[in-house]
């Protein structure tokens, strides 16, 4: 895993808060510039609501867990930090399973088991490993919420690709009226597949341009 | 990790002492995590408990709604071990439970009951309506599977295949102990008696699933329904 | 040189479809080749490559592509496959040359996962009025429905056609249909795929010029054969005659013109049978076993898929033992 490896920082300006939150959200994007959690992200977006609810549930467990991790990581001896993390990471899932129970039973078994691997998602004990276990509460907090947040867009964006073409509506709602027809196709796995590599495609794209861009400015600057 | 878990002989062997101290402290260490995690997980469990409850009794009742159309009162029965039945309060209940609905003048419609069994991806459970004036399973609905999308998930939609569970004939037998004739997946096309499901092609093994779920309960649960029939009427 | 002339080959093929079907089929045509030259034309500029439009490739997918699909198919679902055949099947991998799959199989494959209906909607052969009428599904409006033809169909039909193909009937019906129709040609059935005739005669000038490996379409023919005729002699009342088989659906064309793809087939001598065998085996295995009615374009396409492998178990090996044993002896 490549993953940004920062020194123990003791206290954090605001700037730096707000750099971790937005690494994850943009930069360090799990999904599309990592490319890390693809079980999650190819399996339950086949709908907008299914996406949102995962993101939604991976970046509550993602906040807590890094919180945690974080405000133990002076006690936490070298041999059992992965035990420790991940006692963490499975009793936040579990809450989040009787949360979403608790909220909603079609969502709940709509995510299935998906819910409970929760707990194997890289992304996660990446986030522990990397970041939470050498910075400081408020920091890692932010980070677990950057990481959550881009994770759940870039859910969210394939979801609503999928859904929108593969039953015509956005969030359950209907867009096109009765005569539109539904490309069956991106509701089954295939369709998963394409749709990730369509928007790692405009992401990267996307990179490459802006990254040519500001070397041209400095080159101007220059 | 390489570097931290390197046996001690390659380097200065440490005093015995340390090592013991640092085997309690990481005991502590996981001890007291371990006692966090636990209280946090039952705090979550116990204020979870009453919404998670009250949402599945929504559920239920919508969907013995569904089954039994035109129902305006419901009464929950538990299934004891003896064969004895009681009104349940809520639907915390490990045994079998009966759904009882009544119409507006209190008249019994009939009884919703559930049936599950392995399906080709996981357990399918379904709800099934069983009217004790017909002798027949006069509706059906899967609540729960994890079949595979356009194939074994067709028992959800597939007209011809629910079409079976219209008028599904499970008379009793004689001596009232099990049901005449059990519930049996036929080929698809090949239905011959009102007993017998006719399977859909391409999803047979889900198509078998609901039929052996639905010939086990059938036939440990309908003799029970009609034993205390009176008492179920009269919403007792 | 070779693109040329496998283009002069599919025209009698797309001459014939268009006498049979009508101006849909010119149209559908007409759609697919113009998706698929402006997708390549357009993903060379963008990807700042030189123009490969004029080596003839993609006209011929499109082509390709059209034959495959059921004459009235929606015109907008054409392009679409046209976009994916040419896109995903070829330029993602590199452009001509590079392809792994036959890329209009990838279009095909893509429209039959995406629009499992539409696919399946076939019209009659030799409707009245043909030349003046588009087939209704033709025209749907991009992004919407296609109309459900079994009206027109009532109205447009010279026989008794019941809005099946005659593999259709064979595998849900169990109803047989006559060899010597199905060998010329005038059923209902994909655009290009009706005339075995036809075919076999476009496929021997290619392979009379030396322009298309003919032992392709002979392994994968014959091990249909084959294959079919053993499925026939156990059990003749349930499964159709092996001549059914090699006429019917898409088999002659698949054989002739998409499992002759140069890049996505094997190079070596015994690769090359080892691959049309496959093919024909899986297609019989799908057609008699499977949920599908035909099943030759999945069949090609895991004969592309497995090509790079059987060259690499063929090649090398087989050149090896035959010195040896030729040294022992």
């Amino acid at each position: 895993m490549a993953l940004i490896h920062e020194p123990d920082a003791p206290a954090a300006s605001a700037g730096e808060s707000m750099e971790a939150f937005f690494n994850g959200l943009w930069n360090q994007n799990p999904v599309f510039v990592q490319v890390l959690g693809m079980c999650p992200t190819l399996a339950v977006t086949n709908s907008v609501r299914n996406a949102l609810a995962m993101g939604l549930a991976t970046t509550f467990v993602l906040v807590c867990s890094n919180t945690l991790i974080s405000m133990v990581r002076k006690l936490v001896q070298k041999q059992v930090r992965i035990a420790t993390y991940i006692l963490i990471i499975a009793t936040f899932v579990t809450i989040v399973d009787y949360l979403i129970k608790a909220i909603s039973i079609p969502v709940y078994k709509a995510l299935g088991a998906f819910i409970a691997l929760i707990v194997v998602n890289c992304i996660i004990l990446g986030r522990a490993e990397a970041y939470a276990s050498k910075n400081s509460v408020g920091k890692s907090m932010l980070d677990g919420l950057g990481m959550g947040v881009g994770f759940a867009f870039a859910l969210t964006c394939l979801g609503s690709v999928r859904e929108i073409l593969g039953a015509g509506s956005f969030l359950g709602i209907p867009l096109f009226g009765p005569n539109f027809q539904p490309w069956v196709l991106f509701l089954l796995p295939p369709g998963g597949f394409l749709t990730l590599a369509t928007w790692l495609l405009i992401f990267s794209a996307w990179k490459a341009r802006s990254k040519r861009k500001t070397e041209v400015l400095e080159e101007i600057a220059a | 990790m390489s570097a931290t878990t390197q046996s001690p002989q390659a380097r200065t062997p440490k005093p015995p002492a340390a090592e013991a101290a640092s085997s309690v402290k990481m005991i502590r260490l996981m001890g007291s995590v371990s006692l966090i995690c636990g209280l946090l997980i039952v705090t979550t469990y116990r204020s979870t408990l009453v919404p998670i409850q009250r949402n599945q009794e929504i559920i239920m009742k919508e969907t013995v709604a569904e089954l039994l159309p035109g129902v305006e009162k419901q009464v929950i029965y538990g299934v004891q071990p003896s064969g004895e039945i009681s009104v349940l309060k809520s639907l915390d209940y490990t045994g079998p439970r009966l759904f009882a609905g009544y119409n507006g003048s209190g008249a019994l419609l009939g009884v919703v009951l559930e049936a599950s069994d392995r399906g080709y991806a996981d357990v399918i459970r379904t709800m099934y309506a069983y009217s004790p004036a017909k002798q027949a399973i006069t509706g059906f609905k899967v609540v729960e599977l994890k079949e595979t999308p356009g194939l074994g998930d067709k028992i959800t939609s597939d007209p011809t295949f629910l079409a079976n569970f219209q008028n599904l004939d499970v008379r009793l037998n004689a001596d009232k102990t099990s049901t005449a004739h059990p519930v049996t997946t036929v080929k698809h096309g090949t239905k011959k008696n009102p007993w017998e499901v006719d399977a859909i092609s391409g999803a047979t093994i889900s198509s078998r699933a609901v039929g052996r779920a639905l010939d086990k309960s059938t036939r440990d649960l309908l003799p029970i329904v009609n034993r205390n029939l009176s008492r179920i009427e009269k919403g007792e | 040189m070779i693109m040329r002339n496998v283009v002069y080959a599919l025209l009698p093929i797309c001459a014939f479809s268009v006498w049979l079907f009508g101006i849909s089929a010119l149209a559908s045509l007409a759609a697919a080749v113009a998706s698929c030259v402006l997708t390549e034309h357009l993903i060379c500029r963008i990807g700042g490559r030189p123009a490969t439009v004029g080596d003839f490739s993609a006209v011929i997918t499109g082509l390709l592509l059209a034959l495959t699909l059921p004459p009235g198919f929606p015109l907008w679902m054409t392009a679409v496959g046209g976009l994916i055949a040419v896109g995903l099947g070829k330029m993602l991998f590199g452009g001509l040359g590079f392809n792994v799959f036959n890329p209009a199989l990838v279009g095909r494959a893509f429209l039959q996962a995406a629009f499992p209906i539409a696919i399946t909607a076939y019209t009659p052969a030799m409707a009245v009025n043909r030349f003046l009428e588009f087939i209704p599904t033709t025209l749907t409006l991009p992004f919407a429905q296609p109309l459900v033809l079994t009206e027109w169909i009532q109205r447009v039909r010279v026989d008794a056609f019941s809005g099946a193909t005659p593999l259709t009937m064979q595998k849900f019906d169990h109803a047989a249909t006559d060899v010597m129709p199905l060998f010329l040609g005038k059923t209902a059935g994909s655009a290009g795929e009706t005339s075995a005739l036809l075919i076999l005669l476009c496929g021997a000038y290619l392979i009379a010029r030396k322009f298309m490996d003919w032992r392709i379409p002979a392994a994968m023919l014959s091990s249909a054969f084959v294959v079919s005729a053993a499925f026939y002699l156990a059990a003749p009342a349930q499964y159709p005659n092996p001549l059914f088989v090699l006429f019917s659906g898409g088999l002659m064309l698949g054989a002739m013109f998409m499992a002759t793809d140069m890049v996505a087939s094997p190079v070596t001598p015994l690769g090359v049978w080892i691959y049309g065998g496959l093919m024909g085996l899986i297609t019989v295995i799908i057609r008699f076993l499977g949920g599908l009615p035909e099943g030759v374009m999945y069949a090609i396409l895991l004969g592309n898929a497995v090509s790079p492998m059987i060259d690499n178990l063929t090649q090398p090996r087989i050149y090896g033992a035959r010195k040896k044993e030729a040294a022992k002896a």
